[in-house]
């Protein structure tokens, strides 16, 4: 009965939703207030009717009610209540069902926080919501119904949830994944209202930049969860592996990283504005496309949903009509912007677009390597594949010039740079940087030259960031704390790339890995490390069974960690688990994963030690922190903006 | 106009992809041709899985055409098309096995050559002998050179020994008539 | 625990058995090879995994051959080549260069280079203070070509 309840209230989403594409748009074009009105409650009823709905369906979990067929295919009774709750979005129709309450709980936060925005240009941004909206709700109401049931034969008990997914990691990456894809679908609403009606002032990038920080800051950690977990789970201590569900992630997130950037200078500088729109519809459209991509089957990847044609024919059709109609859109109305402001080629503008041009080439490359071999496929070439060694290689050559506009940018004037000065301060930095890096080389038996620019890149960064707040702050200390919320934000984020690029760096060079037969006592020495280890024990869990390998890890003498990594056998699905062991450090990771049992009841075991790991995750935590600061910028909270909203004139105005 | 053009250029990358992606849905991701294709067997010398001093060499192949079925007990697959393989050997095609074992393996397997054997008769037994003989590659080494991925996997092989199909997954009828009947037809005729 | 602990001291002192490698090598280098190759080799088998990752038995057939491969002589290029042979370029990760894969290289190339010209171009003809009339006019012409 709850589930028809559900049902019937997507149903219901729907009609709102239809009723809010229409109704404030009409109310917009023709000037009817009271059509425009019916916005923000239309939104409020598209929120609460979903959200009923998916209370229905983690009801259907909590009550094992295995008549739904989606309840029978992703749990079983033996199921813990937690994951019970996160089942609901283990399998396709559950984690789209997610997908849409996300999506109208972003809608509804427009409708709420959006109080300064002019009510015409608030109705055609909810009005563009609604319209993607029935897209969703038509798609999961007719290819993909959670509330399906399977009577009058139902199983007596459930096929229980992908074992993959029962771990913590798995509880709250979805959600944030979902919170920053979704999310760029608001900016995407924006962009799309401004240009239907001609108005790309610079109010526009104003109202957008907190909503773009806000998913970006939701698809920086959902990434980086994602990462997390995988490095835990799967056993071989990978944390990228250049999946084609993990770049469909990623290009989101470059084109988010680069419209944040592009916005602050439209907003400032009135310039660059077609550009700005296209990264708005750019990364929507990529979030889209990310979705077709897991949910179609039409690559092999590790993480995809299982295929089905239909729904991929489903999510094209959607995918051509949203995306399709708004590039149309935006070739249509985007010759008429003109940009007001006027800049030299040496400015901070050249610099931020110039690193706009490399994130954009960098999400080519994603993309290319993604959809390649798939058309390589189709027109009867043959089977490639496009991994690591082509990700890694085109990411190198352009981190390069990409931290070099990163290191010049933030120390450049708006408008116009004069080279000297940029270049003594850019020459301390690098120096500086440089000798470093050669320190260290050198200092360093079997260094590698990979490492070492990796470590160039990172501190490069550093100093000059340094440097930038020293400029703002005219070398005085007390003038530090006058730098705004968002500056700090900007710090951050910056300072979070130079963590990342030097944790990859480090954990890519100088990673040491052993695959070795053990038995009970026996040790082996890794990288100054002693593992001891000490057996294998059995494991019984509440719907897993397995063995637990314990191991000391000595250094110097002294055991200064132990470690304990499990194999588990998740008898319904019928899979193995690995739980790696891990013992976190800020300068290396000591990673054991449990193997298989030899014939002669010796263990196999995989042991890492991974310098710098952490800072890889802390990077993206320090980014989106950054994210945060700067959504907090009190120019966001004003509770009333004019109209003609005056050129960021102040000394601290340097958001990047 | 010009304008226009450099606008219209996303729009025509989308359009594009998209086209790509259309024709993607309805293929089979996994489905790879092999690199072997009208190259003859390769050179190998490996006994019968039931009698180690038969001892089989790419020869067995010239004369007839054959279809060289990889598969083990072990495999839950390979079970399945066993009777579709037997029914095919009644309308007169050779069909040959390769033996592939993981069991055996020095470190992972618990099994004998003697049980081995046993499972093999059982399985034959129950669900019908579609083999002529099967060839025993205990070092999986044969599969490595044949570009073998698992089990089951099926070759089409002319009577001069070439391979001219490599199916990986099941034979069932369906891929039987869609893929090896018209080309089997042409090989024997 | 403390049991444990006395029973390890005294291996230890005793001279412990040290663990074996699975793929033995003699020098580091070698080593760094065979976790390259693993690596960028890709599972035939898996979804997508490189041999070094995935359990499958394939992928520990061909672990095994690219050890066997490397003691009998083999380098890294050679490895590669040699089971591109068996299971095609779908082996390797990394594209070969050809005809319609040389666009994974030229495109964010030209690219870059196209956007640089846009920008230089548009800054350019900004700076060339257009007619205010003729502005107005392509902006009317616009607006009826919509």
């Amino acid at each position: 009965m709850l589930a028809e309840l559900g049902h019937f209230s997507l149903v219901l989403a729907l009609f709102l939703a239809i009723l809010l594409s229409v109704y404030p748009l009409w109310g917009a074009q023709h000037g009817q207030v009271q059509l425009m009105r019916a916005a923000r409650p239309l939104a409020v009823g598209m929120f609460l009717f979903t959200a009923f709905a998916y209370l229905c369906l983690t009801q259907g979990f909590l009550d094992h009610d295995f008549s739904l067929a989606y309840v029978a295919h992703n749990s079983n009774s033996q199921l813990p209540w937690y994951y019970r709750i996160t089942a609901v979005w283990g399998g396709h129709e559950g984690s789209f069902l997610l997908w849409v309450l996300i999506f109208s709980l972003w809608t509804v936060a427009v409708a709420l926080f959006s109080r300064s925005i002019p009510l015409e240009i608030l109705s055609r941004v909810l009005a563009i919501l609604g319209l993607v909206g029935v897209g969703f709700y038509l798609y999961i109401l007719l290819a993909s119904n959670p509330f399906e049931r399977l009577l009058p034969f139902y199983p007596v008990d459930g096929r229980d949830l992908n074992p993959l997914l029962q771990d913590f990691g798995m509880i709250i990456h979805p959600p944030m994944l979902y919170m920053g894809y979704v999310g760029f679908s608001v900016v995407f609403a924006f962009a799309i209202a401004a240009l239907i009606a001609g108005r790309l002032d610079s109010t526009w990038a104003r109202w957008s930049r907190p909503w773009t920080l806000a998913a970006w800051v939701f698809l920086t950690l959902g990434i980086a969860l994602g990462s997390w977990w995988a490095y835990n789970e799967l056993g071989w201590g990978g944390w990228w592996f250049w999946d084609p569900v993990e770049n469909a992630s990623f290009m989101p997130w470059l084109v988010g990283t680069a419209l944040l950037h592009s916005l602050a200078v439209t907003e400032k500088r009135k310039v660059f504005k077609s550009w700005t729109v296209l990264l708005a519809i750019a990364a929507f459209s990529l979030s889209l496309l990310g979705t077709f991509l897991v949910r179609s089957g039409i690559l092999v990847s590790v993480h995809s949903f299982a295929s089905d044609p239909t729904r991929g024919l489903f999510i094209l059709g959607l995918l051509v009509l949203v995306i399709g109609g708004s590039l149309l859109l935006y070739a249509l109305r985007a010759p008429q912007l003109r940009s007001t402001g006027r800049y030299e080629l040496l400015s901070r503008e050249t610099m931020l677009i110039g690193n706009n041009i490399l994130l954009s080439a960098a999400t080519l490359v994603v993309l290319m390597g993604t959809l390649l071999p798939l058309v390589h496929k189709e027109l009867g070439l043959g089977s490639i594949s496009i991994g690591a060694p082509f990700f890694d290689q085109m990411f190198i050559y352009l981190v390069i010039p990409f931290v070099l506009l990163l290191a010049m940018g933030p120390i450049s004037r708006w408008k116009h740079q004069p080279w000297p000065a940029l270049r003594n301060q850019l020459l301390t930095a690098f120096s500086l940087s440089l000798a470093c890096a050669a320190l260290l080389h050198f200092g360093t038996d079997g260094a590698s030259y990979m490492a070492t620019l990796g470590i160039l890149l990172s501190v490069w960064i550093v100093f000059s960031t340094v440097q930038e707040v020293r400029q703002r702050s005219d070398g005085k200390v007390a003038r530090i704390s006058q730098l705004t919320v968002s500056h700090w934000g900007m710090v951050m984020g910056h300072l979070g790339f130079a963590a990342m690029i030097l944790g990859v760096a480090m954990v890519t060079s100088y990673s040491q890995e052993r695959d070795v037969r053990m038995a009970a006592g026996e040790t082996l020495n890794l990288n100054g490390y002693e593992f001891v280890f000490l057996g294998v024990e059995e494991l019984q869990g509440p719907n897993y069974e397995g063995h637990v390998a314990k191991l000391d890890v000595l250094r110097k003498g002294k055991k200064i960690s132990h470690l304990e990594a499990e194999k588990r056998f998740y008898p319904v699905q019928r899979s193995m688990m690995t739980e790696a062991a891990v013992d976190v450090g800020l300068t290396r990771d000591l990673y054991v994963a449990l193997g298989e049992q030899l014939n002669n009841g010796d263990w196999a075991l995989r042991i890492y030690v991974k310098p710098f790991v952490r800072w890889i995750w802390g990077g993206a935590i320090l980014m989106a922190l950054g994210g945060v600061l700067s959504i907090c910028d009190k120019r966001y909270r004003m509770a009333r903006l004019t109209q003609s909203d005056a050129p960021g004139t102040s000394p601290a105005g340097a958001r990047a | 106009m010009k304008r226009i053009a450099l606008f219209l250029l996303p729009l025509a990358l989308f359009l594009f992809i998209s086209l790509f992606l259309l024709q993607g849905l309805f293929s089979d991701p996994r489905e790879r041709e092999s690199s072997l294709l009208n190259r003859p067997v390769p050179a190998f010398s490996l006994p019968d899985v039931m009698d180690e001093t038969r001892i089989y060499t790419p020869e067995v192949f010239e004369g007839e055409v054959t279809l060289l079925n990889v598969w083990g007990t072990w495999c839950v697959t390979c079970a399945i098309e066993l009777p579709f393989l037997t029914e095919l050997k009644e309308q007169g095609v050779r069909i040959v096995g390769l033996y592939y074992e993981q069991n055996l393996d020095p470190d992972f397997g618990g099994k004998s050559i003697g049980q081995i054997r046993a499972d093999i008769r059982q399985k034959l037994d129950q669900l019908g002998n579609p083999y002529a003989f099967n060839i025993f590659d205990h070092s999986r080494d044969t599969s490595l050179d044949l570009g073998v991925t698992g089990a089951p996997e099926t070759f089409l092989i002319d009577s001069q020994g070439r391979i001219r199909l490599h199916h990986v997954g099941d034979l069932n009828p369906r891929v039987w008539e869609s893929r090896f009947a018209p080309l089997y037809q042409e090989l024997t005729q | 625990m403390k049991g444990w602990w006395l029973f390890v001291t005294l291996l230890l002192t005793a001279g412990p058995g040290l663990a074996e490698e699975i793929y033995a090598f003699e020098t580091d280098a070698q080593r760094q090879i065979f976790k390259e190759l693993t690596e960028e080799l890709r599972c035939p088998k898996c979804q997508n995994q490189n041999i070094a990752d995935s359990d499958a038995l394939v992928a520990q057939d061909l672990k095994r051959k690219v050890h066997e491969l490397m003691q009998q002589g083999y380098d890294k290029q050679q490895v590669i080549d040699y089971m591109k042979q068996r299971y095609g370029d779908f082996v390797y990760y990394q594209p070969p260069l050809s005809p319609a894969t040389v666009w994974l290289w030229l495109g964010p190339l030209l690219f870059i280079l196209l956007a640089a010209a846009v920008l230089v171009w548009r800054r350019r003809s900004a700076g060339n203070q257009l007619d205010p009339e003729l502005l107005a006019r392509a902006d009317k012409w616009l607006e009826k070509d919509k």
